[in-house]
């Protein structure tokens, strides 16, 4: 038997590790009141939700730098997510991002965020008009509920060398010849959306049980066609790079992204049948510890050439028009036109804007029954 | 000292009892930050998340206390879940049989023929894996078994294939390779340590006396690893249950195991269904640790000691 088998040396280490735990859990204790106890101020730091393409490292230096703003970031996979999220830690978070009708529909009606003067940010100038009008982000009382970021539908990506015929339309996903040679990104409620649209619906995120049924059917020709689920939209681009995907569907940007990768020279385009889509934006949370230094922080965080440089690293469209100057002057305008930066306003009018439905569960559910069980 | 009279019985003086109660709180007393902790972060989620399995969602994708038992009887009712927990169990099944054959062959062979040095460090290797993170591992049986990666180029190097193979990945396959390449350690470390302790003298003894190499082997070795058999058993198969970054990285759409259905429900902030879902699931690991526990005698793990 060895000396630490013994009772005595048992006891020992147990009280030792008791004690270690007690510290630990106290410290843990000090920690979450140091957080809680902070006030409003001016410059610090605040907690901020987002998903990894709405900043920059240069870009949150030079802010750290200027203006003694710094941020702590947690990545956002997703608004449903994001959304439950918020509710459970509330003032624990400062900002917010989430697309388009989430805002609305979700996060202000359930009083999480608090709306602002958009136009009381000199930033906000630089913005193309409209991004400071959706009608759908002005709160009832005043003020806008979210500062525009950015925008994309989604489209469909094909390589021509393997798919022939130059297809326009969702049905291409549900073609035979395609089997296992598809990538699709891994949003349940999307994939159920879009193919909603190619079966001519004009409500994806509120669809009927008869509407279900009919786009049951379009997942059951879909699945023997996907590959697999990209867990991030650079997945679905290598993919595409190592030649295993022959269509993807995604943001705006991937002829880009696939050929920079050293893959094929790809095509894109809009469905004819509609897509879906997104833009989104960044919300101000009601309860947040240190939602003073949000304001501050967009007015630094939104300016053009920042903007600008966010665009050539992640590439697509942002709601920021001086920004496409700046790119329009650095000889970047063919790729700023590419990416249909500038066209929001066209564009968006003709997607279904992602948002909090009425047939979440049932989707879920048929995306589930449609693709578990092998 | 005086001892206190009760109904006519003589008693322990109080202060004794007192005594010995204070002694059993102090010995009682450094199991509590544990006990706060396992009760707190463990006992009282598993608790919350109980609950909500019998609550409801509404549109607003609020979690209302409206008391429900249709997030179980959807599971029932929907052949897909049914089906999918199925092929889970057969998946975590095969890859259990699959390791326990190999690791037993491995440590079998690092216990008896193996000086113990050169032993401890075949399993340093055997644990390298796990000090690289489980994602990055799992990225690199892409790169490996992907329609360009390295196993289809040595197949088609030896002429072994014309043109590259898609039968490796993103299919049932590939997710069979990969829960068996991230699970193989834990059996092979769990049966090392039962094969070491084994008196292999024993089975020479059992040859003398007449028996096969098999019989030995089946009546005299196996009875005696018998619990670590069983623990490494445990230690790849319930975790295989829960499994969801694996199927969902190699396994592509057809290779989603339940574990992927439930992460769906959380996704969407579909909290009540994806809760009940998942308690299916504990409760079947807890039915299945119970029959394992009457097979493993712990007792027999404690008599040698």
């Amino acid at each position: 038997m060895t000396g630490f088998d013994q009772g005595y040396s048992r006891r020992t280490f147990l009280r030792l590790t008791g004690a270690l735990g007690t510290t630990a859990a106290l410290g843990g204790v000090v920690a979450a009141c140091n957080v809680v106890g902070s006030g409003a101020k001016t410059t610090g730091t605040f907690n901020w939700m987002t998903w990894g393409d709405h900043w920059i490292q240069t870009q949150l230096d030079k802010i750290a730098k200027d203006v003694n703003i710094s941020t702590n970031i947690s990545e956002l996979s997703g608004n449903a997510e994001g959304y439950a999220k918020l509710k459970e830690v509330k003032g624990q978070l400062d900002k917010m991002s989430a697309d388009a009708m989430w805002v609305p529909n979700a996060y202000f009606k359930d009083g999480l965020v608090e709306p602002f003067d958009i136009n009381s940010l000199k930033v906000s100038s630089q913005l193309y008009s409209f991004a400071r009008e959706f009608p759908y982000w002005q709160a009832a009382g005043g003020g806008y509920m979210a500062y525009p970021f950015g925008w994309s539908p989604i489209m469909i990506y094909y390589d021509p060398a393997k798919v022939t015929g130059n297809p326009t339309d969702w049905q291409v996903l549900l073609d035979p010849k395609y089997k296992g040679r598809i990538v699709v990104e891994n949003q349940p409620e999307e994939i159920v959306a879009y193919m909603a649209r190619a079966a001519g619906i004009d409500k994806p995120y509120d669809l009927t049980d008869d509407q279900l049924t009919t786009v049951k059917g379009y997942l059951e020709k879909l699945k023997p066609n996907v590959l697999k689920f990209a867990q991030q939209a650079t997945d679905s681009v290598a993919a595409m790079v190592s030649g295993e995907a022959w269509l993807i569907t995604g943001n705006i940007g991937n002829e880009d992204r696939v050929k920079d990768g050293g893959g094929p020279e790809i095509k894109g385009y809009v469905p004819s049948e509609g897509t879906v889509g997104w833009h989104d934006g960044e919300m101000i949370v009601k309860e947040g510890a240190n939602k003073s230094l949000i304001l501050p922080f967009l007015e630094q965080s939104q300016q053009a050439e920042l903007i600008a440089e966010n665009f050539l690293v992640n590439g697509r469209p942002l709601f920021n028009e001086k920004a496409y100057k700046i790119l329009t002057d650095q000889g970047k305008k063919d790729q700023a036109d590419r990416y249909l930066y500038g066209k929001a306003g066209d564009v968006l009018p003709k997607v279904v804007l992602k948002g909090p439905g009425t047939s979440t569960d049932k989707s879920i559910k048929l995306f589930n029954d449609i693709f578990g069980g092998g | 000292m005086t001892a206190e009279v009760v109904g006519g019985v003589e008693t322990a003086p109080s202060t004794v009892v007192s005594r010995g109660r204070m002694a059993r709180l102090r010995e009682l007393a450094p199991f509590v930050p544990a006990g706060l902790l396992l009760g707190v972060l463990f006992f009282a989620p598993l608790a919350v998340m109980l609950v909500f399995s019998f609550w409801q969602t509404n549109a607003n994708l609020d979690i209302v206390p409206t008391w429900t038992l249709d997030n179980y009887a959807t599971f029932f009712q929907t052949s897909a879940y049914l089906r999918t927990l199925a092929k889970t169990v057969i998946m975590g099944g095969a890859v259990t049989a699959i390791c326990l054959v190999v690791a037993f062959a491995i440590a079998y062979f690092l216990a008896r023929y193996v000086s113990r040095r050169w032993a401890r460090i075949a399993l340093l290797v055997v644990i390298v894996p796990f000090w690289s993170s489980y994602l990055l591992r799992v990225y690199s049986w892409q790169a490996i078994l992907g329609e360009k990666g390295a196993l289809n180029q040595l197949l088609m190097g030896l002429g072994l294939i014309s043109e590259p193979s898609r039968l490796f990945v993103y299919n049932d396959i590939g997710t069979f390779i990969v829960l068996t390449y991230v699970y193989l350690p834990f059996a092979i470390l769990v049966l090392y340590a039962s094969l070491e302790r084994f008196d292999y003298t024993q089975l020479t003894a059992a040859q003398d006396l007449g028996a096969s190499p098999s019989r030995a082997f089946r009546h005299v070795l196996l009875p005696q690893i018998r619990p670590g058999l069983i623990t490494a058993a445990i230690f790849v198969f319930i975790p295989i249950l829960g499994e969801f970054l694996t199927p969902s990285m190699v396994g592509g759409a057809s290779g989603l195991l339940i574990a992927n259905l439930i992460q769906t429900f959380f996704k969407n902030a579909l909290v009540p269904q994806g809760a009940a879902l998942g308690f299916l699931i504990v409760a079947f690991v807890t039915v299945l640790l119970i029959i394992f526990r009457r097979y493993l005698r712990v007792e027999d793990v404690y008599a040698r000691g």
